[in-house]
């Protein structure tokens, strides 16, 4: 040790800037886990206000519960996709547009191809995973903006679905023979343990399960974070930048691509113009949930946490007839004050020396 | 300069700025000590300090950034007591900080008059009388500018003489320049030192605050050391350079380099009247254009050259990293043929490579230290894809102790450490992938002498293991004293090479393709 070349080994007790950092850390751990604050006051004051019914808090009610986690698996699924995408610093605007298409894609192949259940369920997850890859690929290889690219993606995905249903609704009706899709599928539509689960609910904890454990436990979670982090430290540690930034729009593909199938299977039918502004709320949830739209930070469970935050409020909102106006100011007020908030922590962290 | 002359005009002329027994804590950190310094009329008073020292913070109490605990701040003999930045500006002081205040996409005259535009009614800007005054005031300062130039396109050391000119507008007595020199080549500091000795014959008084002590006698009337927020002392700017890295550092300092090792090991690198031919030349790109070089295990071997000869684009070329295209002529790694096309080629062939960017380009600043040094073996890190948490804690505190990081701790954000422990994450992460030959890039930039005589031996430890070096300065006392042989660029081409202890004046004028006694003037 050489005591005197740096003054933070040098001052007594080798506390640099202490004093400061009690109250900035509170700060921080507040953004950190912000989505969660939010849901947690969020669920507090939806018990408060909740409407009562036959002595129990409508708020509560198990199915009220399980309704809000269904409302949100569509937006929530893609929101986890989108985690991915926004850790690294980009964007995908064309999610919502894909999740038409793939619910158009999901009943044609079912009722006017004749597939099967899982041929049609695998080739509609494929297509989406295949649709972000493009734009991916487009993007790394005319280092073009990831938000021009998908921007386009939107449109070519609403023009595909389009013209795969001749603008129309593809209804899905159930049973055996031509024109009528597999029962197996209605599932989708159904609710599970004492009909009560919807299982579009489970769908989407299962995919938050997973995206969660690929963000934070593996090498691919670590080249998102790295390649956010800063682009040319991380081609020059060795990290193969432009794969991952493909895998990463591949990866919304296949969310958007799943939403979708949900989609088709909650509603029995396929609609080209079906998602529209999904991309924002899923944006929405994301930001939220406390993950940078500059990249290099974010987490998992704060977009859960931000997708079910908004459809908690959306709901105890509905409960209370409160208009769909005051809904959309909410949420405004929220997205700005969680943005704030990183901005805040941000300048101390990004900025130091 | 020769301070014989100056010494008594200078001892008369009138103090312009005395500070006296300035007090200033931040919390726990007694970050000023009763500090005294002052400034006559005429004079570069030169300010040295290791990061940390305090330095930056008595600037900015001079500068009225921040305000001091106790003490007092006298302005031509009448105290002073300063709310903001613009209140100083006012009273006659101006500040050129690290970060130039130039926004890159606007021109020079733009620039100069950024925030008090001169504008008609509406709110038009009257841009003639604009370019008009910009003239004017470049040729004050002697700066040779053309005024609608865009300042993205400029050189650092042009957008550093902007920067003064921009100060200079409001007719300063005080001007305090905090690292002008750290992105400038030898030749653009002379410039520099031109226009700051042009300012003084006028009466203008220079605080000049910098790391490179060989600037010192250049450019220095005075010269004051800080060490943890006291003055340590006074000196002559002509003192033993060692006499002054004792003072920084506070400890005896026998060498700033460590001796070399002697016997050099198999050839890693060979490069034979190689170039690089890019599919399209970036502008302001210098491609190597024939490059011979051999670097063997065991040995420091240096790129000099002028800004602009080519040094980072050969380390870059050499790394995979270049604009699309392919080498030509001879490159042998190891004894192997080499195409060195991508980064991942060449890590695969044992090539690593630190850059000068430290911020920019070298690291995850938001992140935190962890993150930062395991990036480069994120795949040793993970045998199944899934990350091995006990791996990876045992890289990171081996990363930590093997560089010295300090403060020790891997959860800490990058972006809130010292210069110089950056700059150690930064060897860290790429030592840790095990390279053979390590490339690099101004490696000791905005790094303090301590944390620079730290890089140095652990250097001197890695190649003593059979590690080789490739490192390109435009520090010439760096190359001199580190390196076991120095190749001098010019232009793209190898075109001079001399061996361990080289003489400063010849290299300079080996890479400027003047001659010695012009260099020397």
């Amino acid at each position: 040790m050489t005591p005197s070349d740096n003054t933070e080994a040098a001052t007594p007790g080798g506390v640099p800037a202490q004093a400061e950092r009690p109250r900035r850390d509170i700060l921080a751990v507040v953004v950190r886990f912000q989505s969660l604050i939010g849901l947690a006051l969020v669920l507090a004051g939806g018990i408060a206000f909740s409407p009562v019914r036959r002595g129990t808090l409508l708020f509560l009610a198990p199915d009220n519960v399980a309704n809000i986690i269904r409302a949100v698996s569509e937006t929530g699924i893609i929101a986890l996709g989108m985690t991915f995408v926004i850790i690294t610093g980009g964007i995908d605007l064309s999610v919502g547009a894909l999740l038409g298409l793939s619910s158009v894609l999901t009943a044609t192949l079912l009722v006017n191809g004749g597939w099967g259940v899982l041929p049609t369920l695998a080739a509609v997850l494929a297509a989406g995973t295949l649709f972000g890859m493009a734009q991916g690929v487009i993007s790394t290889r005319f280092r073009l903006e990831a938000f021009i690219v998908t921007l386009a993606g939107l449109q070519i995905a609403r023009g595909l679905a389009l013209v795969i249903s001749h603008n129309q609704y593809i209804n899905i009706s159930y049973g055996e023979g031509a024109g009528l899709a597999p029962q197996a599928f209605a599932v989708l539509g159904t609710r599970l343990f004492g009909n009560v689960v919807p299982v579009a609910t489970l769908v989407f904890l299962a995919l938050a399960v997973i995206a969660t454990v690929l963000l934070n436990t593996t090498r691919f979670g670590r080249y998102v974070f790295a390649v956010g982090g800063n682009e040319r430290a991380s081609r020059l540690s060795g990290i193969p930048v432009g794969q991952v930034r493909i895998a990463v729009y591949g990866l919304t593909g296949f969310m958007s691509a799943a939403a979708g199938i949900v989609h088709a299977g909650q509603f029995s039918f396929g609609s080209p113009n079906d998602g529209a502004g999904y991309e924002l709320t899923a944006i929405a949830a994301v930001v939220i949930g406390g993950t940078s739209l500059f990249g290099g930070a974010g987490t998992m469970v704060g977009t859960i946490a931000g997708s079910i935050m908004l459809g908690a409020l959306a709901n105890i909102l509905q409960l209370n007839n409160i208009s769909a106006a005051l809904q959309l100011l909410a949420t405004g007020a929220i997205i700005v004050l969680a943005a704030v908030l990183q901005a805040i922590v941000g300048r101390r962290d990004g900025s130091g020396r | 300069m020769t301070p014989d002359g100056k010494d008594g005009a200078l001892a008369s002329a009138p103090v312009l700025l005395r500070l006296q027994g300035i007090e200033k804590r931040f919390g726990g950190v007694h970050a000023l000590r009763s500090v005294d310094f002052d400034l006559r009329a005429g004079e570069v008073h030169a300010l040295l300090g290791e990061n940390g020292a305090g330095k930056s913070t008595l600037m900015n109490v001079v500068s009225g950034v921040i305000a001091p605990d106790r003490g007092s701040v006298e302005l031509d003999g009448r105290p002073v007591r300063f709310a903001s930045p613009r209140d100083a500006q006012a009273a006659g002081i101006a500040t050129i900080f690290q970060e130039l205040d130039l926004v890159p996409g606007l021109d020079v005259a733009a620039n100069l008059f950024l925030g008090r535009e001169p504008a008609r009614f509406p709110g038009l800007l009257r841009t003639r009388s604009m370019a008009r005054d910009a003239e004017r005031l470049l040729a004050e300062v002697g700066v040779p500018l053309d005024v609608g130039r865009r300042v993205a396109s400029l050189g650092m050391g042009q957008r550093q003489l902007l920067a003064i000119a921009k100060a200079l507008a409001h007719a300063p007595r005080v001007l305090v320049m905090d690292e002008p020199t750290a992105a400038l080549s030898t030749t653009e500091a002379r410039n520099l030192f031109d226009t700051m000795r042009r300012l003084c014959s006028r009466g203008v008084g220079i605080i000049y605050i910098s790391h490179r002590l060989e600037e010192v006698p250049q450019v220095a009337d005075r010269v004051t050391v800080m060490r943890d927020g006291r003055v340590v002392g006074e000196e002559r700017p002509d003192a033993p350079q060692g006499r002054l890295v004792q003072m920084l550092a506070g400890r005896p300092l026998n060498e700033l380099f460590p001796p070399r090792a002697g016997s050099a090991g198999e050839e890693l690198l060979r490069l034979d009247h190689a170039r690089y031919v890019p599919r399209a030349s970036p502008a302001g790109w210098q491609v190597p254009e024939d490059v011979s070089l051999v670097v063997r295990a065991g040995e420091v071997v240096g790129l000099a050259g002028i800004v602009g000869a080519g040094r980072t684009e050969l380390l870059t070329c050499l790394y995979g990293e270049g604009p699309r295209g392919r080498w030509r002529g001879t490159i042998r790694v190891q004894g192997r043929a080499a195409a060195l096309r991508g980064v991942a080629e060449a890590r695969r062939a044992g090539l690593a490579f630190v850059t000068d960017d430290r911020r920019g380009a070298g690291l995850m600043l938001r992140q935190t230290v962890a993150r930062n040094v395991v990036a480069s073996i994120l795949r040793r890190l993970s045998p199944a894809g899934f990350m091995s948490r006990r791996r990876e804690g045992e890289a990171v505190q081996r990363a930590i102790r093997a560089f010295d990081v300090r403060p020790p701790r891997g959860e800490l954000v990058v972006g809130n450490l010292s210069g110089g422990n950056q700059q150690k994450v930064v060897f860290a992460r790429e030592l840790l992938h095990e390279p053979r030959l390590l490339l690099l890039d101004e490696p000791t930039r905005g790094v303090d002498v301590g944390a620079k005589s730290e890089i140095y031996a652990r250097l001197r430890e890695l190649t003593a293991r059979g590690l080789g070096v490739l490192v390109a300065s435009s520090e010439l006392p760096e190359l001199s004293g580190l390196c076991d042989r120095i190749h001098v660029l010019r232009a793209g081409r190898t075109v001079a090479e001399f061996a361990a202890g080289a003489d400063e004046a010849e290299l300079l004028a080996a890479a400027t393709g003047e001659s010695v006694l012009e260099v020397a003037r």
